[in-house]
Protein backbone atom coordinates (compact mmCIF):
# COMPACT_ATOMS: atom_id res chain seq x y z
CA UNK A 1 0.00 0.00 0.00
CA UNK A 2 2.72 2.62 1.21
CA UNK A 3 4.76 1.86 -2.34
CA UNK A 4 1.55 3.31 -4.42
CA UNK A 5 1.07 6.70 -2.28
CA UNK A 6 4.70 7.28 -2.78
CA UNK A 7 4.27 7.77 -6.18
CA UNK A 8 2.68 11.18 -5.82
CA UNK A 9 5.11 13.05 -7.90
CA UNK A 10 3.11 13.86 -11.53
CA UNK A 11 6.20 14.11 -13.95
CA UNK A 12 7.86 12.58 -16.21
CA UNK A 13 11.42 13.32 -17.85
CA UNK A 14 11.50 13.91 -21.81
CA UNK A 15 12.35 10.08 -22.36
CA UNK A 16 15.80 10.22 -24.41
CA UNK A 17 15.94 11.29 -27.66
CA UNK A 18 18.54 10.03 -30.24
CA UNK A 19 20.18 11.74 -32.93
CA UNK A 20 19.36 15.28 -33.09
CA UNK A 21 20.64 16.70 -36.18
CA UNK A 22 17.57 19.23 -37.04
CA UNK A 23 17.42 19.77 -32.81
CA UNK A 24 17.16 23.46 -31.45
CA UNK A 25 15.09 25.95 -32.53
CA UNK A 26 16.70 26.68 -35.62
CA UNK A 27 16.43 23.14 -36.67
CA UNK A 28 13.02 22.89 -35.62
CA UNK A 29 12.13 26.36 -37.20
CA UNK A 30 13.28 24.63 -40.14
CA UNK A 31 11.30 21.43 -39.88
CA UNK A 32 8.43 23.84 -39.43
CA UNK A 33 8.30 25.41 -41.92
CA UNK A 34 9.34 22.65 -44.63
CA UNK A 35 6.00 20.80 -42.71
CA UNK A 36 3.99 23.90 -43.42
CA UNK A 37 5.24 24.21 -47.33
CA UNK A 38 4.28 20.12 -47.73
CA UNK A 39 0.71 20.63 -46.08
CA UNK A 40 -0.06 23.39 -47.77
CA UNK A 41 1.26 21.02 -51.06
CA UNK A 42 -1.06 17.94 -49.36
CA UNK A 43 -3.92 19.91 -48.48
CA UNK A 44 -4.29 22.16 -51.99
CA UNK A 45 -7.66 21.90 -52.04
CA UNK A 46 -8.29 23.30 -48.31
CA UNK A 47 -5.37 26.10 -49.00
CA UNK A 48 -7.24 26.98 -52.05
CA UNK A 49 -10.45 27.51 -50.28
CA UNK A 50 -9.06 29.55 -47.26
CA UNK A 51 -6.90 31.88 -49.41
CA UNK A 52 -9.63 32.71 -51.95
CA UNK A 53 -11.50 33.55 -48.84
CA UNK A 54 -9.47 35.26 -47.45
CA UNK A 55 -8.91 37.07 -50.56
CA UNK A 56 -12.67 37.98 -51.31
CA UNK A 57 -12.74 38.90 -47.55
CA UNK A 58 -10.15 41.56 -48.07
CA UNK A 59 -10.72 42.49 -51.53
CA UNK A 60 -14.72 43.63 -50.01
CA UNK A 61 -13.18 45.81 -47.30
CA UNK A 62 -10.29 47.45 -49.19
CA UNK A 63 -12.90 48.08 -52.44
CA UNK A 64 -15.01 49.66 -49.51
CA UNK A 65 -11.99 51.35 -48.34
CA UNK A 66 -10.86 53.04 -51.67
CA UNK A 67 -14.43 54.29 -52.34
CA UNK A 68 -14.88 55.87 -49.02
CA UNK A 69 -11.18 57.35 -49.08
CA UNK A 70 -12.00 58.96 -52.79
CA UNK A 71 -15.77 59.81 -51.74
CA UNK A 72 -14.47 61.24 -48.52
CA UNK A 73 -12.10 63.09 -50.30
CA UNK A 74 -13.99 64.54 -52.78
CA UNK A 75 -16.80 65.99 -49.78
CA UNK A 76 -13.90 67.52 -48.51
CA UNK A 77 -12.67 69.54 -51.17
CA UNK A 78 -16.09 70.76 -51.30
CA UNK A 79 -15.21 72.18 -48.00
CA UNK A 80 -13.27 75.11 -49.78
CA UNK A 81 -15.81 76.87 -50.62
CA UNK A 82 -16.64 77.48 -46.73
CA UNK A 83 -15.80 81.24 -47.09
CA UNK A 84 -16.16 83.92 -45.05
CA UNK A 85 -16.62 87.46 -46.55
CA UNK A 86 -16.40 90.84 -45.00
CA UNK A 87 -18.65 93.81 -46.27
CA UNK A 88 -17.49 97.49 -46.36
CA UNK A 89 -19.53 100.40 -47.58
CA UNK A 90 -16.39 102.34 -49.22
CA UNK A 91 -12.93 101.60 -50.97
CA UNK A 92 -10.54 101.14 -48.61
CA UNK A 93 -6.69 102.58 -49.07
CA UNK A 94 -3.80 100.48 -49.33
CA UNK A 95 -3.03 100.91 -45.99
CA UNK A 96 -5.87 100.09 -44.82
CA UNK A 97 -6.26 96.96 -46.89
CA UNK A 98 -3.05 95.67 -45.21
CA UNK A 99 -4.01 96.48 -41.34
CA UNK A 100 -7.26 94.72 -41.96
CA UNK A 101 -5.49 92.12 -43.84
CA UNK A 102 -2.85 91.82 -40.68
CA UNK A 103 -5.43 91.77 -38.42
CA UNK A 104 -7.61 88.84 -39.94
CA UNK A 105 -4.63 86.51 -40.59
CA UNK A 106 -3.85 86.89 -37.30
CA UNK A 107 -7.04 85.33 -36.24
CA UNK A 108 -6.14 81.98 -35.36
CA UNK A 109 -8.13 79.65 -38.33
CA UNK A 110 -7.37 82.24 -41.41
CA UNK A 111 -5.52 80.58 -44.08
CA UNK A 112 -5.97 83.17 -47.10
CA UNK A 113 -7.30 86.51 -47.28
CA UNK A 114 -8.06 88.40 -50.83
CA UNK A 115 -9.30 91.96 -51.29
CA UNK A 116 -12.25 92.35 -53.89
CA UNK A 117 -12.42 96.11 -54.83
CA UNK A 118 -16.06 97.24 -56.08
CA UNK A 119 -14.42 97.26 -59.66
CA UNK A 120 -13.62 93.88 -59.44
CA UNK A 121 -17.34 93.07 -57.23
CA UNK A 122 -18.64 94.75 -60.37
CA UNK A 123 -17.21 92.68 -62.91
CA UNK A 124 -17.72 89.11 -61.42
CA UNK A 125 -21.18 90.47 -61.12
CA UNK A 126 -20.97 91.28 -64.71
CA UNK A 127 -19.67 87.81 -65.57
CA UNK A 128 -22.30 86.35 -63.42
CA UNK A 129 -25.22 87.85 -65.68
CA UNK A 130 -23.40 87.35 -69.12
CA UNK A 131 -26.37 87.46 -71.84
CA UNK A 132 -28.13 89.68 -69.15
CA UNK A 133 -26.04 93.00 -69.48
CA UNK A 134 -28.88 95.55 -69.95
CA UNK A 135 -29.88 94.61 -66.51
CA UNK A 136 -27.11 96.48 -65.42
CA UNK A 137 -27.07 99.03 -67.24
CA UNK A 138 -26.31 102.64 -65.79
CA UNK A 139 -25.42 100.44 -62.39
CA UNK A 140 -22.02 101.66 -61.39
CA UNK A 141 -19.53 100.42 -59.16
CA UNK A 142 -20.10 102.32 -55.98
CA UNK A 143 -23.86 100.85 -55.58
CA UNK A 144 -21.64 97.61 -55.01
CA UNK A 145 -19.38 96.33 -51.62
CA UNK A 146 -15.66 96.05 -51.37
CA UNK A 147 -15.04 92.89 -49.85
CA UNK A 148 -12.06 90.86 -47.74
CA UNK A 149 -13.18 86.62 -48.41
CA UNK A 150 -11.40 85.10 -45.87
CA UNK A 151 -10.71 81.31 -47.07
CA UNK A 152 -10.37 78.66 -43.13
CA UNK A 153 -7.63 76.21 -42.39
CA UNK A 154 -9.13 73.02 -42.81
CA UNK A 155 -9.29 71.93 -39.73
CA UNK A 156 -11.51 75.21 -38.78
CA UNK A 157 -14.26 74.21 -41.45
CA UNK A 158 -16.41 72.61 -38.72
CA UNK A 159 -20.02 74.92 -38.31
CA UNK A 160 -18.58 75.48 -34.72
CA UNK A 161 -15.00 77.05 -35.61
CA UNK A 162 -16.87 79.05 -38.00
CA UNK A 163 -18.87 80.39 -35.76
CA UNK A 164 -15.80 81.44 -33.21
CA UNK A 165 -14.12 82.78 -36.48
CA UNK A 166 -16.59 84.96 -37.23
CA UNK A 167 -17.32 86.28 -33.68
CA UNK A 168 -13.56 86.91 -33.50
CA UNK A 169 -13.77 88.67 -36.74
CA UNK A 170 -16.98 91.12 -35.38
CA UNK A 171 -14.57 92.23 -32.63
CA UNK A 172 -12.19 93.73 -34.81
CA UNK A 173 -12.86 97.51 -34.72
CA UNK A 174 -14.19 98.79 -37.93
CA UNK A 175 -15.63 95.22 -39.43
CA UNK A 176 -19.01 94.94 -38.75
CA UNK A 177 -20.98 93.02 -41.75
CA UNK A 178 -19.70 89.45 -42.07
CA UNK A 179 -21.32 86.87 -44.37
CA UNK A 180 -20.42 82.92 -44.41
CA UNK A 181 -23.13 81.23 -45.73
CA UNK A 182 -24.35 79.86 -42.43
CA UNK A 183 -26.74 77.51 -44.17
CA UNK A 184 -24.82 76.08 -45.98
CA UNK A 185 -21.87 75.37 -43.55
CA UNK A 186 -24.21 73.61 -41.63
CA UNK A 187 -25.84 71.63 -44.08
CA UNK A 188 -22.08 70.56 -45.29
CA UNK A 189 -20.69 69.56 -42.19
CA UNK A 190 -23.88 67.66 -41.18
CA UNK A 191 -23.25 65.54 -44.64
CA UNK A 192 -19.63 65.27 -44.40
CA UNK A 193 -20.50 63.24 -40.27
CA UNK A 194 -23.10 61.20 -42.35
CA UNK A 195 -20.78 60.44 -44.80
CA UNK A 196 -17.82 59.17 -42.13
CA UNK A 197 -20.63 57.56 -40.24
CA UNK A 198 -22.27 55.58 -42.86
CA UNK A 199 -18.74 54.59 -43.86
CA UNK A 200 -17.90 53.75 -40.02
CA UNK A 201 -20.91 51.51 -39.97
CA UNK A 202 -20.98 49.60 -43.45
CA UNK A 203 -16.66 49.69 -42.90
CA UNK A 204 -17.17 48.08 -39.31
CA UNK A 205 -20.31 45.79 -40.65
CA UNK A 206 -18.48 44.31 -42.96
CA UNK A 207 -15.43 43.65 -41.18
CA UNK A 208 -17.38 41.70 -38.53
CA UNK A 209 -19.10 39.73 -41.27
CA UNK A 210 -16.06 39.20 -43.03
CA UNK A 211 -14.33 38.26 -39.96
CA UNK A 212 -16.94 35.49 -39.03
CA UNK A 213 -16.66 33.79 -42.67
CA UNK A 214 -12.78 33.61 -42.58
CA UNK A 215 -12.74 32.42 -38.87
CA UNK A 216 -15.31 29.60 -39.44
CA UNK A 217 -13.81 28.19 -42.84
CA UNK A 218 -10.64 28.15 -41.03
CA UNK A 219 -12.32 26.14 -38.22
CA UNK A 220 -13.66 23.85 -41.06
CA UNK A 221 -10.60 23.52 -43.11
CA UNK A 222 -9.06 22.73 -39.43
CA UNK A 223 -12.06 20.26 -38.82
CA UNK A 224 -11.19 18.62 -41.85
CA UNK A 225 -8.05 17.88 -41.05
CA UNK A 226 -8.56 17.04 -37.18
CA UNK A 227 -6.92 13.18 -37.90
CA UNK A 228 -3.34 14.87 -38.23
CA UNK A 229 -4.31 16.80 -35.23
CA UNK A 230 -4.45 13.57 -33.71
CA UNK A 231 -2.32 11.69 -35.01
CA UNK A 232 0.69 14.17 -34.20
CA UNK A 233 -0.83 14.05 -30.59
CA UNK A 234 -0.73 10.35 -30.45
CA UNK A 235 2.80 10.03 -31.04
CA UNK A 236 4.21 12.21 -28.55
CA UNK A 237 4.06 16.07 -29.96
CA UNK A 238 3.79 18.71 -27.93
CA UNK A 239 0.83 21.30 -28.39
CA UNK A 240 3.28 23.95 -30.06
CA UNK A 241 5.13 21.62 -32.07
CA UNK A 242 1.46 20.22 -33.23
CA UNK A 243 0.40 23.96 -33.57
CA UNK A 244 3.23 25.33 -35.34
CA UNK A 245 2.84 24.37 -39.10
CA UNK A 246 -0.76 25.07 -39.19
CA UNK A 247 0.10 28.57 -37.70
CA UNK A 248 2.75 28.85 -40.11
CA UNK A 249 0.48 27.75 -42.87
CA UNK A 250 -2.29 30.66 -41.60
CA UNK A 251 0.41 33.07 -41.92
CA UNK A 252 1.33 31.98 -45.63
CA UNK A 253 -2.40 31.84 -46.15
CA UNK A 254 -3.38 35.50 -45.13
CA UNK A 255 0.05 36.83 -46.82
CA UNK A 256 -0.88 34.77 -49.75
CA UNK A 257 -4.31 36.05 -49.82
CA UNK A 258 -3.67 39.78 -49.15
CA UNK A 259 -1.47 39.93 -52.08
CA UNK A 260 -4.06 38.78 -54.25
CA UNK A 261 -6.53 40.83 -53.07
CA UNK A 262 -4.47 43.66 -53.16
CA UNK A 263 -3.69 42.83 -57.07
CA UNK A 264 -7.13 42.28 -58.04
CA UNK A 265 -7.70 45.84 -56.17
CA UNK A 266 -5.22 47.59 -58.24
CA UNK A 267 -6.36 45.50 -61.44
CA UNK A 268 -10.27 46.81 -60.94
CA UNK A 269 -9.33 50.43 -60.29
CA UNK A 270 -6.29 50.59 -63.28
CA UNK A 271 -9.64 49.02 -65.10
CA UNK A 272 -12.20 51.77 -63.74
CA UNK A 273 -9.24 54.61 -64.55
CA UNK A 274 -8.79 53.70 -68.23
CA UNK A 275 -12.79 52.59 -69.00
CA UNK A 276 -14.83 54.99 -66.66
CA UNK A 277 -15.07 57.99 -68.86
CA UNK A 278 -16.51 56.24 -71.41
CA UNK A 279 -19.68 55.95 -68.83
CA UNK A 280 -19.55 58.87 -66.42
CA UNK A 281 -19.54 62.07 -66.78
CA UNK A 282 -16.17 62.80 -65.53
CA UNK A 283 -12.91 61.57 -66.59
CA UNK A 284 -11.52 59.80 -63.53
CA UNK A 285 -7.85 60.46 -64.30
CA UNK A 286 -8.43 63.77 -64.29
CA UNK A 287 -10.33 64.06 -61.29
CA UNK A 288 -7.65 63.10 -58.80
CA UNK A 289 -9.42 59.37 -58.35
CA UNK A 290 -6.57 57.91 -56.23
CA UNK A 291 -5.24 54.50 -55.45
CA UNK A 292 -5.37 53.32 -51.54
CA UNK A 293 -2.32 54.88 -49.69
CA UNK A 294 0.74 53.22 -48.61
CA UNK A 295 -0.38 52.84 -45.00
CA UNK A 296 -3.53 51.50 -46.18
CA UNK A 297 -2.17 48.23 -48.39
CA UNK A 298 0.20 47.75 -45.44
CA UNK A 299 -2.68 47.61 -43.23
CA UNK A 300 -4.07 45.17 -45.48
CA UNK A 301 -1.35 43.30 -45.98
CA UNK A 302 -0.88 42.89 -42.25
CA UNK A 303 -4.35 42.23 -41.51
CA UNK A 304 -4.37 39.15 -43.90
CA UNK A 305 -1.34 37.73 -41.81
CA UNK A 306 -3.05 38.80 -38.82
CA UNK A 307 -6.03 36.98 -40.15
CA UNK A 308 -5.22 33.97 -40.99
CA UNK A 309 -2.53 33.27 -37.98
CA UNK A 310 -5.18 34.55 -35.33
CA UNK A 311 -8.01 32.39 -37.44
CA UNK A 312 -5.76 29.13 -37.27
CA UNK A 313 -4.63 30.06 -33.86
CA UNK A 314 -8.06 29.88 -32.48
CA UNK A 315 -9.29 27.50 -34.74
CA UNK A 316 -6.50 25.10 -32.85
CA UNK A 317 -7.95 25.85 -29.48
CA UNK A 318 -11.03 23.92 -29.86
CA UNK A 319 -9.47 20.89 -31.31
CA UNK A 320 -6.53 20.62 -29.41
CA UNK A 321 -7.03 19.44 -25.82
CA UNK A 322 -4.56 16.87 -25.24
CA UNK B 1 5.73 -2.25 -16.17
CA UNK B 2 2.09 -0.97 -15.93
CA UNK B 3 0.32 -1.10 -12.65
CA UNK B 4 -3.56 -0.36 -11.83
CA UNK B 5 -4.30 0.48 -8.15
CA UNK B 6 -8.12 0.83 -7.60
CA UNK B 7 -8.86 2.53 -10.62
CA UNK B 8 -12.46 4.11 -11.24
CA UNK B 9 -13.71 5.47 -14.57
CA UNK B 10 -16.78 6.77 -15.14
CA UNK B 11 -18.10 9.15 -18.72
CA UNK B 12 -20.80 9.98 -16.81
CA UNK B 13 -22.31 10.04 -12.95
CA UNK B 14 -23.94 7.07 -12.53
CA UNK B 15 -22.16 4.50 -15.49
CA UNK B 16 -19.11 3.64 -14.38
CA UNK B 17 -17.25 2.38 -17.35
CA UNK B 18 -14.14 0.45 -14.96
CA UNK B 19 -14.63 0.31 -11.30
CA UNK B 20 -12.01 -0.57 -8.84
CA UNK B 21 -9.33 -1.91 -10.95
CA UNK B 22 -6.35 -3.93 -9.96
CA UNK B 23 -3.80 -5.04 -12.45
CA UNK B 24 0.26 -5.30 -12.60
CA UNK B 25 1.68 -6.26 -15.89
CA UNK B 26 5.18 -6.89 -15.69
CA UNK B 27 8.01 -5.53 -18.24
CA UNK B 28 8.29 -7.39 -20.89
CA UNK B 29 4.80 -8.99 -20.87
CA UNK B 30 2.47 -9.67 -23.50
CA UNK B 31 -1.32 -9.26 -22.17
CA UNK B 32 -4.72 -9.81 -23.77
CA UNK B 33 -7.57 -7.72 -22.96
CA UNK B 34 -10.81 -9.33 -23.42
CA UNK B 35 -14.95 -9.25 -22.46
CA UNK B 36 -18.12 -8.00 -23.66
CA UNK B 37 -19.14 -5.28 -25.97
CA UNK B 38 -18.41 -2.49 -23.24
CA UNK B 39 -16.58 -3.96 -20.73
CA UNK B 40 -14.23 -1.09 -20.64
CA UNK B 41 -11.13 -2.78 -22.81
CA UNK B 42 -11.32 0.40 -24.68
CA UNK B 43 -11.58 2.77 -21.64
CA UNK B 44 -8.40 0.81 -19.93
CA UNK B 45 -5.97 1.36 -22.60
CA UNK B 46 -7.06 5.03 -22.61
CA UNK B 47 -5.88 5.25 -19.25
CA UNK B 48 -2.83 4.03 -20.45
CA UNK B 49 -1.64 6.34 -22.78
CA UNK B 50 -2.94 9.47 -21.33
CA UNK B 51 -6.15 9.68 -23.05
CA UNK B 52 -8.31 9.60 -20.23
CA UNK B 53 -7.59 10.15 -16.56
CA UNK B 54 -9.05 7.94 -13.98
CA UNK B 55 -11.69 9.31 -11.56
CA UNK B 56 -10.08 7.21 -8.67
CA UNK B 57 -7.48 5.21 -8.10
CA UNK B 58 -3.86 5.81 -9.55
CA UNK B 59 -2.01 4.02 -13.01
CA UNK B 60 2.00 3.86 -13.20
CA UNK B 61 4.12 3.39 -16.19
CA UNK B 62 7.23 2.15 -15.57
CA UNK B 63 7.10 3.80 -11.36
CA UNK B 64 5.68 7.08 -12.45
CA UNK B 65 1.84 8.02 -11.56
CA UNK B 66 0.81 9.21 -14.94
CA UNK B 67 -2.98 9.19 -13.38
CA UNK B 68 -3.15 13.38 -12.76
CA UNK B 69 -0.02 13.60 -15.05
CA UNK B 70 -0.44 17.64 -16.47
CA UNK B 71 -1.53 17.91 -19.92
CA UNK B 72 2.03 19.46 -20.87
CA UNK B 73 3.24 15.97 -19.84
CA UNK B 74 1.40 13.54 -21.70
CA UNK B 75 3.66 14.49 -25.05
CA UNK B 76 6.53 12.62 -23.50
CA UNK B 77 4.34 9.64 -22.21
CA UNK B 78 3.15 8.70 -25.28
CA UNK B 79 7.07 8.94 -26.66
CA UNK B 80 7.52 5.46 -24.74
CA UNK B 81 3.59 4.21 -25.43
CA UNK B 82 2.91 2.88 -28.59
CA UNK B 83 -0.93 2.67 -29.78
CA UNK B 84 -2.54 1.09 -33.05
CA UNK B 85 -6.61 0.52 -33.71
CA UNK B 86 -9.22 -1.12 -35.31
CA UNK B 87 -9.62 1.95 -37.79
CA UNK B 88 -5.41 2.25 -38.43
CA UNK B 89 -5.72 6.09 -38.17
CA UNK B 90 -3.58 7.00 -40.77
CA UNK B 91 -3.23 9.74 -42.61
CA UNK B 92 -4.55 10.06 -46.08
CA UNK B 93 -3.26 12.06 -48.02
CA UNK B 94 0.40 11.13 -46.54
CA UNK B 95 2.54 8.06 -48.28
CA UNK B 96 3.44 4.90 -46.23
CA UNK B 97 7.14 6.87 -45.25
CA UNK B 98 5.78 9.63 -44.05
CA UNK B 99 3.05 8.43 -41.99
CA UNK B 100 5.61 6.13 -39.95
CA UNK B 101 7.99 8.83 -40.09
CA UNK B 102 5.86 10.96 -38.21
CA UNK B 103 7.19 9.42 -35.05
CA UNK B 104 10.70 10.24 -35.46
CA UNK B 105 10.03 13.66 -36.37
CA UNK B 106 7.87 14.59 -33.48
CA UNK B 107 11.15 13.32 -31.48
CA UNK B 108 13.49 15.83 -33.57
CA UNK B 109 15.25 12.86 -35.25
CA UNK B 110 17.27 14.07 -38.71
CA UNK B 111 16.03 13.36 -41.71
CA UNK B 112 18.78 10.39 -42.74
CA UNK B 113 17.91 9.03 -39.75
CA UNK B 114 14.73 9.03 -39.98
CA UNK B 115 15.22 7.50 -43.78
CA UNK B 116 17.27 4.92 -42.23
CA UNK B 117 15.12 4.06 -39.69
CA UNK B 118 11.45 4.06 -41.15
CA UNK B 119 12.88 2.21 -44.33
CA UNK B 120 14.33 -0.68 -41.64
CA UNK B 121 11.08 -1.10 -39.89
CA UNK B 122 9.11 -1.03 -43.22
CA UNK B 123 11.07 -4.30 -44.09
CA UNK B 124 10.42 -5.84 -40.71
CA UNK B 125 6.67 -5.29 -41.60
CA UNK B 126 7.09 -6.51 -45.13
CA UNK B 127 6.27 -3.41 -46.96
CA UNK B 128 9.13 -2.13 -47.89
CA UNK B 129 8.02 -1.75 -51.42
CA UNK B 130 4.78 0.33 -50.90
CA UNK B 131 6.63 2.50 -49.50
CA UNK B 132 5.64 5.96 -51.35
CA UNK B 133 2.19 4.78 -51.72
CA UNK B 134 -0.67 6.51 -49.58
CA UNK B 135 -2.88 4.03 -46.97
CA UNK B 136 -5.88 3.96 -49.45
CA UNK B 137 -4.18 1.50 -52.10
CA UNK B 138 -3.39 -0.59 -49.79
CA UNK B 139 -5.13 -3.36 -48.30
CA UNK B 140 -6.11 -3.78 -44.70
CA UNK B 141 -3.32 -5.99 -43.33
CA UNK B 142 -1.13 -3.48 -44.85
CA UNK B 143 -2.71 -0.66 -43.21
CA UNK B 144 -2.21 -2.03 -40.21
CA UNK B 145 1.20 -2.67 -40.60
CA UNK B 146 1.94 0.87 -41.36
CA UNK B 147 0.07 1.87 -38.60
CA UNK B 148 2.87 -0.42 -36.30
CA UNK B 149 5.32 0.63 -38.09
CA UNK B 150 4.20 3.84 -36.51
CA UNK B 151 3.76 2.61 -33.40
CA UNK B 152 7.46 0.22 -32.62
CA UNK B 153 9.43 2.64 -34.81
CA UNK B 154 10.75 4.67 -32.15
CA UNK B 155 11.10 1.10 -29.80
CA UNK B 156 8.66 2.26 -27.57
CA UNK B 157 7.95 0.24 -24.00
CA UNK B 158 4.99 -0.71 -24.60
CA UNK B 159 2.97 -1.58 -27.39
CA UNK B 160 -0.81 -0.58 -26.49
CA UNK B 161 -3.66 -2.31 -29.36
CA UNK B 162 -7.20 -1.77 -29.71
CA UNK B 163 -9.42 -4.04 -31.61
CA UNK B 164 -6.06 -4.23 -33.81
CA UNK B 165 -7.44 -7.62 -36.28
CA UNK B 166 -10.88 -6.75 -36.30
CA UNK B 167 -11.11 -5.87 -39.84
CA UNK B 168 -8.83 -8.64 -41.22
CA UNK B 169 -8.72 -12.03 -42.55
CA UNK B 170 -7.24 -14.77 -40.91
CA UNK B 171 -3.69 -14.76 -42.76
CA UNK B 172 -3.51 -10.92 -41.97
CA UNK B 173 -4.62 -11.68 -38.57
CA UNK B 174 -1.81 -13.93 -38.24
CA UNK B 175 0.80 -11.52 -40.09
CA UNK B 176 -0.35 -8.90 -37.03
CA UNK B 177 -0.15 -11.63 -34.17
CA UNK B 178 3.70 -12.59 -34.54
CA UNK B 179 4.40 -8.78 -35.36
CA UNK B 180 3.38 -8.43 -31.72
CA UNK B 181 5.40 -11.48 -30.71
CA UNK B 182 8.61 -9.83 -32.29
CA UNK B 183 8.35 -6.87 -30.57
CA UNK B 184 7.67 -9.07 -27.73
CA UNK B 185 11.12 -10.44 -27.74
CA UNK B 186 12.75 -7.57 -28.46
CA UNK B 187 11.26 -6.16 -24.97
CA UNK B 188 8.34 -4.31 -25.68
CA UNK B 189 5.34 -4.73 -22.86
CA UNK B 190 2.55 -5.88 -25.06
CA UNK B 191 -1.34 -5.00 -24.17
CA UNK B 192 -3.93 -5.99 -27.06
CA UNK B 193 -7.38 -5.35 -26.70
CA UNK B 194 -9.57 -7.75 -28.74
CA UNK B 195 -12.55 -10.02 -28.58
CA UNK B 196 -11.68 -12.47 -31.29
CA UNK B 197 -11.43 -15.80 -29.49
CA UNK B 198 -9.15 -17.61 -32.01
CA UNK B 199 -6.07 -15.10 -31.84
CA UNK B 200 -6.10 -15.33 -28.14
CA UNK B 201 -6.24 -19.25 -28.03
CA UNK B 202 -3.63 -19.28 -30.54
CA UNK B 203 -1.01 -17.37 -29.08
CA UNK B 204 -1.12 -18.42 -25.27
CA UNK B 205 -0.59 -15.41 -23.52
CA UNK B 206 -1.82 -14.07 -20.65
CA UNK B 207 -5.13 -13.29 -20.46
CA UNK B 208 -7.53 -10.42 -18.64
CA UNK B 209 -11.19 -10.66 -18.49
CA UNK B 210 -13.04 -7.54 -18.45
CA UNK B 211 -16.91 -7.45 -17.80
CA UNK B 212 -18.85 -4.49 -16.77
CA UNK B 213 -15.50 -2.52 -15.84
CA UNK B 214 -14.26 -4.74 -13.48
CA UNK B 215 -11.78 -8.11 -14.09
CA UNK B 216 -13.95 -11.28 -13.49
CA UNK B 217 -10.71 -13.42 -14.54
CA UNK B 218 -7.27 -13.80 -15.37
CA UNK B 219 -5.25 -17.08 -16.96
CA UNK B 220 -1.80 -16.88 -17.28
CA UNK B 221 0.13 -18.07 -20.21
CA UNK B 222 -2.74 -20.74 -21.61
CA UNK B 223 -1.18 -24.09 -22.80
CA UNK B 224 -2.52 -25.17 -26.03
CA UNK B 225 -6.05 -26.08 -25.61
CA UNK B 226 -5.87 -24.95 -21.90
CA UNK B 227 -8.19 -21.91 -21.76
CA UNK B 228 -11.30 -23.70 -24.11
CA UNK B 229 -13.03 -23.12 -20.65
CA UNK B 230 -13.12 -19.77 -21.17
N1 LIG C 1 -16.75 8.59 -24.85
C1 LIG C 1 -17.64 7.97 -24.04
N2 LIG C 1 -18.61 8.70 -23.45
C2 LIG C 1 -19.50 8.10 -22.62
N3 LIG C 1 -19.49 6.79 -22.34
C3 LIG C 1 -18.55 6.03 -22.90
C4 LIG C 1 -17.58 6.59 -23.79
N4 LIG C 1 -16.77 5.58 -24.20
C5 LIG C 1 -17.22 4.48 -23.61
N5 LIG C 1 -18.28 4.72 -22.83
C6 LIG C 1 -19.00 3.74 -21.99
O1 LIG C 1 -18.08 3.15 -21.13
C7 LIG C 1 -18.28 1.75 -21.08
C8 LIG C 1 -17.02 1.01 -21.48
O2 LIG C 1 -16.75 1.31 -22.81
P1 LIG C 1 -15.48 0.77 -23.59
O3 LIG C 1 -15.40 1.50 -24.87
O4 LIG C 1 -14.31 0.86 -22.69
O5 LIG C 1 -15.88 -0.74 -23.83
P2 LIG C 1 -15.10 -1.85 -24.69
O6 LIG C 1 -14.82 -2.96 -23.76
O7 LIG C 1 -13.96 -1.23 -25.40
O8 LIG C 1 -16.24 -2.24 -25.73
P3 LIG C 1 -16.06 -2.76 -27.24
O9 LIG C 1 -15.64 -4.16 -27.16
O10 LIG C 1 -17.43 -2.61 -27.83
O11 LIG C 1 -15.06 -1.86 -27.89
C9 LIG C 1 -19.46 1.44 -21.97
O12 LIG C 1 -20.60 1.33 -21.14
C10 LIG C 1 -19.57 2.64 -22.86
O13 LIG C 1 -20.92 2.90 -23.17
MG1 LIG D 1 -13.45 -0.90 -27.44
Amino acid sequence: MNRWKKEKTATIKPYKRPTLSGDGFGGRFGYFVARAITNIRQNIFVNVVTVGTITIALLIVSLFLLVFINLEGAVENWSERVQVTVYFDKELTTSEQSVFRDKILALPGALRVGYVSRDEALKRFKNRLRGQETLLEGVRSDVLPSSFEIALKRASRETESVETFVSALKRIPGITEVQYGEEWVRRFNSFLSFVRLMGVLVGGFLVIAVLFIVSNTIKLTIYARRDELEVMALVGATRFFIKAPFLLEGLLQGLAGSTISIALLFGLYEGFLHNADSFLTFNPVTSGLGFLPLEYIVGIFVSGAVLGFVGSFTSLRRFINV
Amino acid sequence: MIQLHNVSMAYQQDASALNNVNLKIGKGEFVFLTGPSGAGKTTLLRLLYGALAPNRGQVLIDGQNISRLPASQIPYLRRSVGVVFQDFKLLQNRTVFENVAITLEVLGWGKADIGKKVMHILKQMGIESKYSLTPQRLSGGEQQRVALARALVNDPKILLADEPTGNLDDANKNQILSIFKEANVRGTTVVVATHDRRLIEQSHKRLVVLNKGEIVEQMEKGKNGDDQAL
